[in-house]
């Protein structure tokens, strides 16, 4: 006995270790040779390790950006506190979160083998944000859960998801690729298919946005942390400022924060924080799922003949460069208007986290756009921002405040926010 | 020889072409050490070639490496050719 709980405390309860497991499992099944299996096993730990350590770069920077906003909307109520955090919760419960993700990939593969929904999920980095984000909700909703209880749980609503949700969005993706070879494996489905209904029923098919001229040289939007670090660094400068002519004892105190620094150098420099916090979670992120996708493909294109992989949004953007810049547009200039608005009527600083906006802002525009042109393509946009403002405001303030508020922050997105009450309600009933 | 898979957020869309670039090279026979990443960690990273699409590689300065553009990271017919044409 002793032994085994020594195993389950050192192996299973260990998440880097655990996901150093999986790892070489999906190495050796790969067949690859042994410099390969030591170097893969290595960047897997690695990565899962450098995660916590950016996360709280991230918490840093956010828990001056929170008070900074709450005082120029002169916001009363608490401000981010007494939170597990992600470094904190991975320790907690990253073990579970990693063996849900491979379960969750097998039945996800039992099912594209035994129904006719033939769809593969490969999109490593969301699997991981989204797991996390539902098993943040599900300890927030049932307290101290069991490590199997919540296991089971995830992976079997992540293997429903990873299949069902490329066959909702399959229809429109026909009609974008103009071929049935491959899906979209991503959390921007929801808003997406709202992008696509929206289009339909206001928008206008003919002004397709590939036939408008756009102006050159917005590449630079395609670099995630240039977008996010002028993003933030203009929302901190434009806070800063009001906040450096306010004379209220918040003010005063946030202005003290800085030292003998300028509080508007200082607030800068959290923004390319932020951005600098964000880059290292990814390049951790980056160093175990580069490891894990390739053998998950592997196992599925052994077991399931004809598969679909599910891809990155991205996959749709060559098909409608224009409707990208629209929707990416729509859903910036709706950010800030959210982040007034709900800053106003329920009290929230709104963080527009630019790699959703983005990522998800374009694909809605995509999908717009196939239907509704270019109108259709901003309100794919728009729309985006809705789900994600809103819901951005609803999973932090009520799914999850206690447990991973920070994460939620800037990597949940937009289906994590539709189905979060769902995966609340399910987690109050079973556990 | 070292070779970058790049897109923009250096996350889910480089990692699949990775994927399908190793896959190109066992073809070939060509054995390479293949890395997926960000369009900025790329342009600081010593490198034989950058694997990438139209625009980013306008985004991609101060690299000595051979920038080689594939527009559709799905289609291996597509790396294959452009592997080929650039790979001495």
């Amino acid at each position: 006995m002793a032994v085994i709980q020594w195993l389950a405390t050192n192996f299973f309860g260990t998440p880097a270790i655990l996901l150093g497991l999986i790892v070489l499992i999906g190495l050796l099944l790969q067949k690859k040779n042994s410099s390969q299996v030591i170097s893969g096993t290595t960047k897997a730990i690695i990565g899962f390790l450098i995660i916590s350590a950016g996360a709280n770069i991230i918490v840093g920077a956010l828990t001056v950006f929170e008070p900074l906003w709450k005082e120029v909307f002169n916001l009363q109520g608490q401000t981010l506190s007494d939170f597990m955090g992600q470094d904190k919760f991975n320790a907690k419960f990253g073990s579970a979160v990693t063996l849900a993700m491979t379960l969750g990939f097998l039945i996800n593969v039992l099912l594209a083998r035994f129904t006719k929904f033939k769809y593969i999920y490969l999109t490593g980095h969301m699997m991981f944000w989204t797991t996390t984000i539902f098993a943040g909700i599900v300890v927030q909703t049932a307290g101290d859960v069991s490590f199997w209880k919540l296991v089971i749980f995830l992976s079997i609503i992540m293997g429903i998801y990873w299949t069902f949700q490329p066959a909702l969005t399959q229809p429109i993706m026909r009609k974008i690729m103009g071929n049935d070879n491959i899906a979209l494996g991503h959390t921007s489905a929801s808003v997406a298919l709202l992008g696509a209904w929206l289009g339909k029923i206001l928008g206008n098919k003919e002004n397709d946005s590939e036939k408008i001229k756009l102006p050159k040289g917005l590449e630079f939007l395609r670099d995630s942390n240039v977008i996010t670090a002028l993003t933030m660094g203009i929302l901190f400068l434009v806070g800063a400022i009001i906040i450096s002519f306010k004379n209220t004892p918040g003010a005063a105190e946030l202005v003290a924060s800085s030292g003998d620094q300028n509080f508007i150098i200082y607030s800068i420099i959290q923004s390319f924080t932020f951005a600098g916090g964000i880059a290292v979670v990814l390049m951790g992120v980056r160093m175990f799922i580069g490891e894990i996708v390739p053998a998950f493909n592997g196992i599925a294109t052994k077991i399931v003949p004809g598969a679909k992989p599910a891809l990155d949004a991205p996959v749709v953007f060559p098909f409608a460069p224009n409707a990208v810049v629209l929707g990416f547009l729509g859903g910036f200039i709706g950010a800030l208007l959210w982040l007034i608005v709900i800053g106003n009527t329920v009290a929230y600083v709104f963080v527009p986290t630019m790699i959703v906006l983005f990522f998800h802002g374009a694909t809605a525009g995509v999908f717009g756009n196939a239907t509704g042109g270019v109108r259709g393509a901003l309100l794919g946009g728009f729309i985006t921002s809705t789900v994600v403002a809103w819901g951005q405001y609803i999973t932090v303030k009520m799914l999850l405040p206690n447990t991973i508020p920070d994460t939620a922050m800037w990597a949940a997105d937009s289906d994590m926010f539709i189905l979060g009450p769902i995966i609340r309600a399910l987690a109050a009933v079973l556990f | 020889m070292k070779i970058l898979c790049v897109c923009g957020l250096g996350q889910g869309t480089s990692l699949i072409l990775r994927m399908n670039v190793e896959t190109v090279l066992r073809e070939m026979g060509v054995s390479a050490d293949v890395e997926h990443m960000d369009v900025s960690s790329a342009s600081g990273m010593a490198a034989d070639y950058i694997v990438t699409s139209n625009e980013l590689a306008q985004s991609i300065s101060g690299t000595d490496a051979k920038v080689i553009i594939v527009n559709n990271y799905f289609d291996q017919g597509e790396i294959k050719a452009a592997l080929e044409e650039n790979l001495q």
